[in-house]
């Protein structure tokens, strides 16, 4: 049943991969954390140092690989909408659309096997962001768990913001539409949980805490994996992807 | 194999096709012939599942497209109006995709794949770019895309729009090849096409059938639908006025030696003619019988609708 997923996923991963968009974004992130990351690095040793003489210590975690971190997820929030843009948008202006809903698959399988797609690519792009750390293993000496949570929190969030670009673009045939549309809605994910300190209501303050993309990605980043981010973070991206589905079946009632 | 029951569509307020029915069975090579507008290309894509009708029964196989548009699907190799081809893609890479999309096996994807590109003449481009194609390479891609997971049924919308007049014949010699493999149901707005592929048409215009026959079958309803066209040695003014008075002919026109008589299509009333044009001493030269062309009956068939029903869809 998931074969037509698969075939999709693998072709457009692929093709993803080897665009000149792609090459050109992950060049581009990789020229912003270099430019922030490599610095920092040294200016963390010096603190380090300085906090060890007078007998205390820095949590490398807590300090150098959250601000990486958050400068990662800054980047992905534009980055990831440019690799999803096309996906059903292309298609559709390109009339190869009529391919994809005239063969043996279901909605579904188209849905998923373009997640799967932008999610690989997207992978990639954390994979490159990952080499940062890594190269702080050669200088430090520091405990992998808390990065490697971080990390899964990072790459399901990727997740959410490529599922909302996959939904961005299936309901247009503008590439820049797709763009600007998921571009808005991630900045909305991530600014629900600011308007959490804007209310007064315990109740509302739970709820907005608890829908808060920030707010659970902090479980990650101190090394705790709860079960209830994970499925927040993995719920909400089922959530585009089924919308996704939606639209692409209900394009056959025109 | 495909039954279409009052078959209608919507846009808005704009009716495309009007409670079409009408059937194509196994192995059958059937045009649809219509001006633009007439709405092929709408009936088509509700046949293949790609769209649903406002209201009305298509079974493809015994399947509904609509309770079973998988099953339907699996049997259909359907080229649209534009060919779905992707511009970054190679063309063996992409024929391999499609198969794979339509569920080829993994073990017969490579010898199903050759075998498209053999029935479509696309080996020499097997590894080129459908980007650097030509127009015609491309379409030729597109009905290999159709054709690459040998589908019962295909369903080719225009195949031979904006080709050059030699790959319109290549295009139409790689249609006809195909007769025989596949139910093959082709939309077309130029004569010739219907006539070169086709056994059984059917005429659709403002989104309503108009005729539906054989060729022979189409020719011959109009107006006995018989023509004789007489080259003789000796033309005169008594021998048009004696072939006027013959009982059957409708009508003769005659430029220089070249006879043309309108007959009612009866055996008899040739064998006059014939005796006549001989008794005449006139020095029978040819004399060939003709089906009525096909552009007179189109363009009778269309426009008789067009006044008796102004309120259809187009403008
Ligand atoms: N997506 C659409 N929205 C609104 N009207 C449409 C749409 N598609 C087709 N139509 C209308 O439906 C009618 C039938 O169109 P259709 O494309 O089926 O015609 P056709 O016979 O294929 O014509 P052509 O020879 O030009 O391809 C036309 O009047 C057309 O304007
Ligand atoms: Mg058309």
């Amino acid at each position: 049943m998931m074969r037509g997923a698969w075939t999709v996923a693998w072709k457009d991963f692929r093709v993803l991969v080897a665009s000149p968009m792609f090459l050109m974004v992950a060049g581009l992130c990789a020229c912003i954390w270099s430019y922030n990351f490599l610095p920092q690095i040294f200016q963390f040793e010096r603190y380090a140092a300085r906090a060890f003489q007078s007998g205390g210590g820095l949590n490398i975690h807590q300090t150098l690989f959250a601000s990486h971190l958050a400068r990662v997820n800054i980047i992905l929030i534009f980055a990831i909408p440019a690799l999803t843009m096309r996906l059903l948008a292309e298609e559709k202006k390109l009339r190869t659309y009529d391919l994809l809903l005239t063969v043996p698959i279901t909605a579904a399988e188209i849905s998923l096997g373009k997640f799967l797609a932008a999610f690989g690519a997207g992978l990639a792009l954390i994979s490159i962001s990952f080499l940062y750390p890594l190269i702080t293993l050669a200088f430090a000496d520091f405990s992998l768990g808390p990065l490697m949570t971080s990390y899964l929190g990072m790459a399901l969030i990727m997740g959410i913001y490529v599922a909302v670009g996959l939904f961005a673009s299936s309901v247009t045939e503008s590439v820049v539409l797709a763009v600007v549309m998921a571009l808005i809605l991630n900045l909305a994910l991530w600014f629900l949980g600011q308007a959490a300190e804007m209310t007064d209501q315990p109740e509302m303050v739970k709820v907005l805490e608890h829908i808060s993309v920030p707010q659970q990605f902090v479980n990650f980043m101190k090394g705790t994996l709860k079960v209830s981010s994970l499925l927040f973070f993995a719920s909400a991206a089922a959530f585009f992807v089924f919308l996704t589905e939606r639209v692409v079946e209900s394009s056959r009632w025109r | 194999m495909i039954e279409v029951r009052d078959l209608t569509k919507n846009y808005g307020d704009r009716t495309a096709i009007d409670r079409l029915n009408f059937s194509v069975s196994k192995g059958e090579v059937v045009g649809f012939l219509g001006p633009n507008g007439a709405g092929k290309s709408t009936t088509m894509k509700i046949i293949t599942g790609y769209m649903a009708p406002t209201s009305g029964i298509v079974k493809v196989a015994g399947f509904d497209v609509f309770e079973s548009p998988i099953e339907v699907k699996r049997r259909i190799g359907y080229l649209p109006e534009t060919p779905p081809v992707y511009m970054d893609m190679f063309v063996q890479d992409y024929l391999k995709y499609v198969a794979r999309l339509r569920g080829v096996a993994s073990g017969n994807l490579n010898s199903m794949v050759d075998a498209a590109l053999e029935k479509t003449n696309l080996q020499d481009v097997r590894k080129r770019l459908i980007h650097n194609l030509s127009k015609g390479y491309r379409q030729r891609v597109g009905l290999a895309q159709a054709l690459v997971a040998d589908p019962e049924i295909l369903i080719l919308d225009e195949p031979t729009v904006g080709l050059d007049p030699k790959q319109v014949a290549e295009m139409r010699k790689l249609i006809h090849s195909l007769k025989g493999q596949h139910t093959i149901v082709l939309s077309t707005h130029i004569l010739p096409e219907v006539q070169a592929s086709c056994e059984r048409i059917i005429i659709i215009n403002r989104g309503r059938i108009v005729a539906e026959d054989s060729l022979a079958g189409l020719s011959k309803r109009m107006s006995g639908g018989q023509k004789l066209v007489v080259r003789v040695r000796r033309p005169s003014s008594r021998l048009e006025k004696g072939l006027g008075d013959v009982a059957g002919v409708h009508q003769l026109r005659a430029e220089g030696n070249v006879l043309q008589i309108d007959v009612d299509g009866a055996e008899d009333t040739t064998e006059a003619v014939a005796n006549l044009i001989v008794a005449e001493g006139a020095g029978l030269l040819e004399m060939k019988s003709t089906s009525m062309d096909l552009e007179d009956i189109f363009i009778q068939l269309t426009s008789e609708l067009g006044s008796a029903q102004p309120t259809g869809g187009a403008l």
